[in-house]
């Protein structure tokens, strides 16, 4: 592979505005980089983690197809190294150029959804990306879109009212964003130049890699380098922990990797697809998957977070290892330019250890479809409803004979062990018997010998073990009360 | 006059709406100044001790800093503990930052860095190393339980338990129903969205220009001046927009101290902004422990009511809340029995959150009124309608207006209450179990003393200007609507001029007094207008109103003009030309009327009905429908007064599922200091909330009829969605939060 041109100059576009920097530092954030360089005081800060959408953007990038979309994301823990290349709209660019509110913005003026406002930019920016996209939203597309900003004033009914009537105030063919589109895409594909971009110097030190050959060697070279896709784990090492991540290797923008495939039965999801990238094909794929995937966080951190990340993390309540440990998903992990594939399950060794090599990353996992006739269900309890971390999570996938025995069983947990983690007893409890209440109610009690949960704030072991029972039991009833097992119904915490 | 209603009481969008949606509405943080420095607290990592040695050469040598301050080096300040005490300071010592080497509670600041830019003083303070003496910390109020006292010196009269009266205990021995159990209820954290931060502005001669986040400019400015010796006239405090507050801004907190300290220190412009972290070691709804015993006959009239609550406090303060009164003065009662007690836990002085006392007090008396009604064996709406008073027991007073009953009639309608069953576990929607519960709320409609300026322009343009707050509640709109009311003109002809120190003088903004003082304050000015206005029309020569009095007269487009027959009149213009005037401007200024208070009480009063959805297997709840039927009196501006309630609601919610500090008792520390831990109600854990305002006529309450609507909505909402799940799984929870692993493990009554 001929080595990339080296640019050391960041560049995207702000608003109207095209900006060029060279002096960025590694952990340098969107929001600090907004408020306290550019002065643009819209954007709020109400927690610096991700959790309250207060510091909401959109960021518009051109996708593999040559399209340019608008994604609502946390400033608060985007780096401004994965900014190569792409939109980033304030609040401040929302209103139309001679003023006038934009129709968004009447709405929450005219509905009172707005009190003490310092929400209110982050929630702006949400309805705005969400009526962009979808003019008349539905009360749930409205509630999915609004799952990761936070109000302590308005109870969110006027702004639930107020996003329901955006429309009535006036059509997307008049909103500047996509009346200037063609414009942007154009200027955003004059910033590809397909360079490699290096700023900073040794160890305090960020690469944007110019292609997936040209992420391989670079994380090659420099195998202590911190792989940032999303960054919504890695934001929170940065602005809650105080952690030095550089060097960094961020690959948000690589195409290569947001490659969403299917052969077969089985669905190839590159690394850097994000959760809403992935939704529509995984929930075709394997429908029980859409609903866990819109409990993943809030919007903006679907709009940036990882599948690829979500296992790379390797943390005990990531919530796709245990469903994709259940329906058997193998890994792609590749080194410079050696690739292997490994079952999933098999990456995860034990707490904060994976098998991951110096230099290697994770290229893609495999998810295949349960087969037909195989039940598969999967069941995210929370302490809060949405926007919550779990505090138990359970996949099931199951396949009977026509007599009714159990001739396939994987269940996975996440939240009870050190480590997304098979029940193996349970599953050997149940294997080969008759898929019967009495023998659920046989194999509940093994869950002891597969797990010893702990008490934390989202719950106590106790609850924990018990739950897990629970879970199984609610597989079993859905199972056979014919009710849909590969749907979770939208409350009931699964 | 007032009360032809054309803009006061109709749905006026917020004058401010604008600004908020476009991000053109500045925060205490967003203000910049020239040269300024930016300061970053590091906090203590022990809840009890002393500070050995403090570290800070690293620190030091960080690119950009410029001072670090600890107890070793800070500037001299005001000695006398008077001098600290902020307008609502209580009982106790003040909090000085970087006094000395105590360590009184977990996240306390220990030491001040100053750097050029914030991200070298955030770096500076992580590179700071303490080492401490810690000692074990107390922090567990149901242990430290029995060390309570009764607080020596009270924070307000008010706040002490009524005498008792007739023989509660006797009666509640002697009754053949009664329930009694304990309550607890966790720590809060106010949480408003945005963080505690300062601004300020060094300019010649020492003056001092002050953004700060507050509840009251005044109150800054004052704590300020006093601490720093300084002269009040050289410093303005502003606080154009706060970010929500919800009483946690209403005494000054330690970022201001430290951003004025470093500023006259070191002759700069400064800023400070807090983390999300520290936010939670400042004032706090404090945890509390109360036990409630109720007696009734066989008809649930209440015999008995034994009411004891202790609650925490800081080593140095002693914060007080009305917590236990209610249960003498909510119910028709003559054998009552309250007591109120403070236990000392090494935590940072609790403060007032969103109706302080009221909101853990009515809990714990409406879950226990719950309790009793099954126990009586009658439909618990119609064990409160039997108790009804119309007089406050605890005082000997009069009620200046209670329309209760219409709370609990069109509420109970709306609700559709008649088609409760009331054996609990007995109504269920699919898979989960379905639960239907009530409760009351009460508060206190309090009226304390303001000033407003009005001044009227030649061209009709209206400017109101009060020291006044405005924390989200809608004060800039509904004081520009009672003057748009008094001029007859449009809301877009008056300029509201609040937020500032240097304007006439209020109280801090909370418990939701601001609307019936500023209000009234504003109202008088207006019509003190009116007056002089009518004063030189009838100097005109043959002027039509000459034999007009001030009751006689009012404003209609822009004519000074009879009420009774509006053709008479003069215009605005030329009243102003005859006089050689371009305004006429008056200031008003208003208080509570002693003389009323001593005959009456004033309440704003609630009920509240929640259904609930469980999915029992999981733990899970849904707070699936609210409706929350208010007495308040007169209502401004239903917009702005709907989102009250509402907010408070969704806060009881979270109060009821959610909202509870985690401490790690055997350190004393915080655990859940994020709001990804610390669980704020979410978008989806709302459903269908029906705010009602029943009518209610109340001159007595405050000249403008109003009650005040920031603290009712929540109160009562914990308690009503805490007996509806008892009502789905007849599981009896009577420690807050009632979160899932709870549901899952208590064993259901019966
Ligand atoms: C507010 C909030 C809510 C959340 N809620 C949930 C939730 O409900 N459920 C849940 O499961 N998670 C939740 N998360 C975490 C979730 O967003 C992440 O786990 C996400 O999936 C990680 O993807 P990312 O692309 O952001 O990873 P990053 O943060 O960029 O990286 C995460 C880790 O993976 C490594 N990494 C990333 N890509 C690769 C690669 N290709 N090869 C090798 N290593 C790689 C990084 O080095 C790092 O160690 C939440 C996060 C936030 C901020
Ligand atoms: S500041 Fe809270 S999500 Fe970014
Ligand atoms: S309006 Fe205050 S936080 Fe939403």
């Amino acid at each position: 592979m001929a080595a990339p041109k080296i640019r050391s100059e960041l560049r995207f576009i702000l608003n109207g505005q095209d900006v060029s920097l060279r002096d960025v530092a590694p952990d340098h954030t969107l929001l600090d980089w907004l408020r306290l360089s550019k002065l643009l005081k819209g954007t709020k800060e109400g927690c610096a983690e991700g959790d309250c959408g207060a510091c909401t953007v959109l960021v518009g990038r051109l996708t593999p197809s040559g399209g340019l979309v608008y994604e609502g994301v946390n400033a608060c823990i985007r780096f401004m190294g994965s900014l190569d290349g792409c939109h980033v709209v304030t609040v401040e660019h929302v209103a139309a150029r001679d003023g006038k509110l934009h129709p968004v913005q009447q709405a929450m003026v005219d509905y009172h959804g707005s009190q003490c406002g310092f929400c209110t930019p982050g929630f702006v920016m949400s309805l705005y990306a969400l009526w962009m996209q979808t003019p008349n939203p539905t009360d749930q597309q409205i509630e999915t879109a609004l799952q990761g900003n936070l109000c302590r004033c308005t109870g969110y009914e006027p702004i639930l009212r107020a996003a329901r009537a955006i429309s009535s105030y006036g059509g997307t063919e008049k909103d500047p964003l996509l009346v200037e589109r063609d414009a942007m895409i154009a200027r955003l594909k004059a910033l590809k130049d397909g360079a490699r971009v290096e700023i900073g110097e040794g160890k305090s030190r960020f690469v944007v890699p110019a292609s997936l050959d040209d992420f391989a060697a670079v994380l090659e070279a420099s195998t202590t380098a911190t792989v940032v896709a999303g960054s919504t784990d890695v934001g929170l090492w940065v602005t809650k922990h105080m952690r030095d991540i550089s060097p960094v290797v961020f690959i948000a923008g690589l195409d290569e990797l947001k490659s969403i495939s299917v052969a077969g039965d089985t669905v190839t999801i590159g690394a850097g697809v994000t959760y809403t990238e992935a939704l529509k094909t995984l929930a075709n794929h394997v429908p029980a998957l859409g609903p866990l995937i819109e409990r993943i966080g809030g919007q903006q951190v679907r709009n940036m977070g990882t599948i690829g990340g979500n296992i790379a993390n390797g943390s005990p309540i990531g919530d796709t290892p245990p469903a994709l440990i259940a329906l058997d998903a193998t890994l792609t992990l590749r080194k410079g330019s050696e690739r292997r594939t490994i079952r999933l399950e098999d990456y995860f060794i034990a707490y904060g250890k994976q098998d991951r090599q110096p230099g290697e990353f994770v290229e893609a996992v495999h998810v295949p479809a349960p087969a037909a006739g195989e039940k598969f269900a999967v069941y995210k309890v929370t302490k809060r409803r949405d926007e919550d971390i779990t505090a138990s999570l359970g996949a099931f996938r199951l396949s009977l004979s026509a007599d009714g025995t159990v001739t396939g069983i994987t269940i996975a947990y996440g939240g009870m062990a050190a480590t997304p983690k098979r029940a193996f007893a349970v599953e050997k409890a149940l294997l080969g018997q008759k898929w019967t209440e009495a023998t659920v109610e046989v194999a509940m009690e093994k869950y002891a010998e597969d797990y010893t949960p702990l008490t934390d704030m989202r719950a106590t072991a106790e609850y924990r073990a018990l739950v897990a029972k629970n879970l199984l039991l609610r597989f079993y009833t859905e199972t056979t009360s014919g009710a849909a097992t590969a749907q979770v119904s939208r409350y009931e915490a699964a | 006059m007032l009360d032809r209603s054309k803009i006061v009481g109709s749905p006026v969008s917020r004058i401010d709406g604008p600004l908020k949606v476009t991000g053109a509405a500045k925060y205490a943080a967003e203000h910049f100044e020239p040269g300024m420095l930016f300061g970053h607290v590091a906090l203590a990592t022990i809840a009890a001790g002393r500070i050995l040695a403090i570290d800070t050469r690293a620190a030091e040598r960080l690119q950009g800093v410029v001072k670090i301050y600890t107890h070793e080096n800070r500037p001299k300040a005001a000695y006398r503990d008077s001098k600290w005490k902020d307008a609502v300071a209580l009982p106790g010592h003040p909090f000085r930052p970087l006094e000395n080497d105590r360590v009184l509670f977990d996240g306390q600041p220990v030491a001040f860095v100053v750097a050029e830019t914030p991200e070298a003083a955030r770096d500076a303070a992580g590179l700071i190393h303490v080492h401490y003496a810690a000692e074990t910390p107390n922090t567990h109020i149901v242990a430290e339980q029995h060390n309570s006292y009764e607080p020596p010196v009270a924070r307000m009269k008010q706040f002490l338990p009524p005498p008792p009266r007739g023989d509660a205990e006797a009666a509640f021995a002697a009754a053949p129903h009664k329930v009694s159990a304990d309550y607890v209820l966790p720590g809060e954290h106010h949480n408003p969205m945005e963080l505690f931060a300062a601004t300020v502005r060094f300019e010649d001669e020492g003056r001092l220009t002050i953004q700060d986040k507050t509840q009251g400019s005044q109150n800054s400015r004052d704590y300020v001046c006093g601490v720093f010796g300084l002269d009040p006239d050289k410093v303005i405090v502003k606080n154009d927009f706060v970010g929500g507050a919800f009483g946690q801004a209403l005494r000054p907190k330690h970022h201001l101290f430290l951003a004025v300290m470093a500023s006259l220190d070191l002759s700069r412009s400064m800023k400070v902004e807090m983390t999300r972290r520290e936010m939670f070691y400042l004032s706090w709804r404090p945890s509390c422990v109360q036990t409630v015993s109720l007696a009734a006959d066989d008809e649930g009239y209440l015999q008995a009511v034994l009411h004891h609550a202790v609650h925490t406090t800081s080593r140095h303060e002693d914060y007080q809340e009305n917590v236990a009164n209610w249960s003498g003065l909510a119910y028709k009662c003559d054998n009552v029995k309250i007591s109120y007690e403070l236990v000392k836990l090494d935590l940072a002085t609790p403060g007032d959150m969103r109706a302080p006392g009221a909101a853990s007090g009515v809990a714990a008396l409406e879950t226990a009124m719950d309790e009793l009604a099954c126990e009586v064996g009658i439909d618990p709406l119609e064990l409160r309608v039997r108790n009804f008073v119309h007089r406050d027991q605890n005082q000997d007073k009069a009620i200046t207006s209670k329309a209760l009953h219409a709370c609990y009639r069109e509420g109970a309608e709306r609700f559709g209450w008649v088609a409760r069953s009331p054996t609990p576990r007995s109504m269920r929607d699919g898979n989960d179990l379905v639960g239907w519960g009530m409760a009351g709320g009460i508060w206190e409609a309090m009226m304390s003393k303001g000033e407003a300026k009005v001044r009227l322009s030649a061209d009709g343009h209206v400017t109101v200007s009060a020291a006044a707050s405005d924390i989200g509640t809608g004060t800039y709109t509904i004081l520009g609507q009672l003057a748009a009311e008094v001029f007859d003109c449009p809301i877009d002809a008056v300029t509201v001029d609040i937020g500032r120190s240097n304007l006439p003088k209020t109280g801090v903004e909370g418990g939701s007094w601001t609307a019936a003082t500023t209000g009234s304050a504003v109202q008088a000015a207006a019509k003190a207008v009116v007056k002089t206005l009518l004063g030189h029309a009838q100097s005109m020569e043959n002027s039509p109103l000459a034999e007009a009095s001030e009751e006689q007269v009012e404003i209609s487009e822009g004519r000074l003009v009879l009420e009774a027959n509006h053709q008479v009149g003069t215009a605005i213009a030329d009243i102003m030309a005859a006089a050689g005037l371009d305004a006429v401007e008056e200031q008003a200024k208003v208080g509570p009327d002693i003389l009323s208070m001593r005959r009456y009480a004033a309440y704003s009063h609630s009920a509240v009905f929640v259904e609930v959805k469980i999915d029992e297997e999981l733990g899970v709840v849904r707070v699936t429908r609210v409706v929350s039927a208010v007495a308040a009196g007169r209502i401004l501006n239903a917009k702005t007064a709907r989102s009250q309630i509402l907010g408070g609601v969704v806060m009881g919610i979270g109060m009821a599922l959610h909202e509870e500090g985690l401490i790690d008792h055997r350190t004393g520390r915080i655990m859940n200091h994020n709001l990804a831990e610390y669980h704020v109600p979410a978008h989806a854990d709302i459903h269908d909330i029906d705010v009602i305002f029943v009518e209610e006529q109340d001159q007595r309450a405050s000249p403008i009829g109003v009650k005040g609507l920031g603290e009712i909505g929540i109160v009562g909402v914990a308690a009503a969605v805490s007996n509806a799940i008892f009502h789905a799984t007849g599981k009896r929870i009577r420690n807050l939060p009632i979160t899932i692993d709870k549901i899952l493990e208590s064993e259901a009554v019966q």
